[in-house]
């Protein structure tokens, strides 16, 4: 009865129930969208650094002055137990020359396996023997290259065997504007080394075993874990998302202070009828209940129509800024959702609350002299 | 048996500016199953005295009992325990819920006394049946007659079988033969044993009461009884 009597209360002042639903379903719609939003753009953002959590890159220790790793340490690092490939890089920065068109760019120096290992190959095969050299996608673009065409790397000629497909973003090696020739060729030391563990329970004990081997003297590297810049990038943007969602709850929070207005408004415009339901037995928490659960009606209804509706903004605004919506129908979309829906719910409730306090704590003999 | 008990009461009410003496040193003791009509002008107290038995506001001095109890005591929760289980209130106004139905209206203080569904559904048709407007039992308040409106509270005031119904002024707003309609609705509750506190200004009713207590500036000026 209770239910059926705040669903009539509710059904006398049509409009302004419906406006206060207006208001919270736009204030869960809101949240759960940008919830959703930025989940699939983390979700966009992670997928492009691929499956490197279980690497670690060896970098020279710049702060101690070293600049290169010497070939003891890639001897030490590859008979490690806990790598599964070790690819030691070279890098330097060269003049790349292609009939009348020249770029300075990145010039890498790797094992061909290694190249195949981590790139995939847009036009041609990869091959670094013999000559030949692959080269990024957009460094490509830019000479005007294409497999076969032969161009000069410091007065050295290399044919390009693959034009690599354009990769996104990387922490190890950026190969959209650079150029990979054979260790062999490459005439400078090794920068870099990039080792794949077997699994993630590898990294800790990997980093001590560098640190009792290799750097057991002197720091001459540094260790770098991928899957902690992930862990990172995955922090910052859930961060980001929680700063986007607390502003879209603004909106939800004005969605509050109307129910509150409203509810004050019943509560006023119902003072006789309280004093009434008081003279004929009604306890102060009957009251209370009654008002909480007229306002825990306008959260659901709010909430159910806002938390459907998300589904679609969420699609929408992804599509509009992203582009493509990968993560639409997943785990952490039903996360948002449902949390929309309660956040809707508890904004609604704690805004009745007031109100119903006030209605409950009224005088029985002032409220029924009310007019 | 004595189910009111006014024990020197007095009733003051003081705002900012001025002071109101609305009951003085009232002491009056009603009996179980009497029909007491309470008379006076406007401003005597005949309304404070009503709102005082109904446990709806404390005196500022004296002592009342109900059923023998003393109410100064009571929690806020017990005093409504007292309202509804003890007292039926009929008003002036009717105050009926506006959205509810009549039937739903007198079902009203069941479900504050948690009474299951059908039991409280099948005690309200027979209560509106008793006052005979069952065919309204559907209807909203805005729906029916002001007679009709008044016999629902009757029925709701009847919910919870309380032995004492406080009247205030129940025919004010009805013309004389839907009045006289439910001043015989009460007589009757009175001859199934119900204790009826009636408040008004209309000297016809006073031939349904056994009793007449007059005030005046809040004090008793006269207590007479009705020959019938």
């Amino acid at each position: 009865m209770y239910l059926q009597l705040a669903i009539r209360n509710l059904g006398r002042t049509k409009v302004r129930s419906a406006l206060a639903i207006v208001g919270i379903i736009i204030g869960v719609t809101a949240i759960t969208s940008i919830g959703i939003f930025g989940e699939n753009l983390k979700h966009i953002v992670l997928e492009s650094f691929g499956d490197i959590a279980n690497e670690v890159i060896i970098l020279p220790n710049f702060k101690e002055g070293y600049k290169i790793i010497d070939e003891k340490t890639i001897e030490i690092v590859k008979k490690s137990p806990y790598s599964s490939q070790v690819i030691p890089v070279k890098t330097s920065s060269e003049e790349i020359r292609f009939r009348d068109k020249k770029r300075i760019a990145t010039v890498y120096g790797m094992d061909e396996r290694a190249v195949m290992t981590l790139f995939e190959a847009e036009n041609g095969t990869i091959s670094l023997k013999a000559g030949r050299c692959v080269i990024g996608n957009v460094l490509a673009d830019a000479l005007g290259v294409k497999v076969g065409s032969k161009i000069s790397v410091d007065n050295h000629i290399y044919r390009i065997s693959a034009i690599l497909k354009k990769e996104g973003a990387r922490f190890d090696i950026t190969p959209n504007s650079a150029l990979i020739i054979s260790e062999k060729a490459h005439k400078s030391n090794y920068t870099m080394v990039i080792v794949k563990l077997k699994n993630l329970d590898e990294i800790e004990p990997f980093k001590d075993f560098i640190e009792k081997t290799v750097n057991l003297k002197k720091e001459k590297v540094d260790v770098i874990e991928m899957k902690r810049i992930l862990d990172r990038i995955n922090k910052a943007f859930n961060q980001v998302n929680l700063f986007l969602m607390a502003i879209a709850g603004i909106s939800l929070l004005v969605a509050g202070v109307s129910i509150l207005n409203i509810m004050l408004m019943s509560t006023i415009e119902r003072t006789k009828e309280i004093g009434v339901m008081r003279a004929i037995g009604a306890q102060k928490t009957t009251i209370l209940k009654i008002f909480l659960l007229e306002a825990l009606m306008l959260g659901v209804g709010g909430s159910i129509v806002g938390s459907l509706l998300s589904i679609a903004g969420g699609y929408l605004i992804t599509k509009l800024i992203i582009g493509r919506a990968v993560s639409i129908f997943s785990i952490t979309t039903l996360f948002y959702i449902f949390g929309g829906f309660f956040f809707g719910i508890i904004t609604s409730v704690l805004s009745g609350l007031y109100p119903a306090w006030k209605a409950s704590n009224l005088e029985p003999i002032e409220a029924l002299r009310y007019e | 048996m004595k189910v009111v008990v006014f024990e020197n009461v007095s009733k003051v009410y003081r705002t900012k500016y001025y002071e109101v003496r609305a009951l003085d040193e009232i002491n009056l003791e009603v009996r179980r199953g009497e029909f007491l009509a309470i008379m006076g002008p406007s401003g005597s107290g005949k309304s404070t005295m009503l709102n005082l038995i109904g446990c709806l506001d404390k005196p500022t001095k004296g002592e009342i009992y109900i059923k023998g109890n003393p109410i100064s005591g009571l929690s806020d929760s017990e005093l409504t325990d007292l309202r509804r289980d003890t007292i039926g209130f009929v008003f002036q106004q009717y105050n009926l819920i506006s959205t509810l139905t009549t039937l739903e209206n007198v079902e009203l203080p069941m479900i504050f006394s948690r009474r299951n569904s059908e039991e409280r559904r099948k005690k309200a048709e027979k209560l509106l049946k008793l006052v005979g407007i069952e065919e309204v039992a559907d209807r909203k308040p805005f729906e029916i007659s002001g007679g009709q409106q008044q016999r629902v509270a009757i029925a709701r005031a009847m919910a919870n079988d309380p032995e004492i119904l406080l009247c205030d002024e129940p025919t004010g707003n009805l013309d004389t033969n839907s009045g006289l309609q439910i001043m015989e609705i009460l007589r009757n509750l009175n001859r199934r044993g119900v204790t009826i506190i009636l408040v008004t200004h209309n000297e016809s009713l006073k031939e349904f009461a056994d009793r007449v207590v007059r005030l005046r500036d809040g004090r008793i000026v006269d207590v007479s009884s009705v020959s019938h």
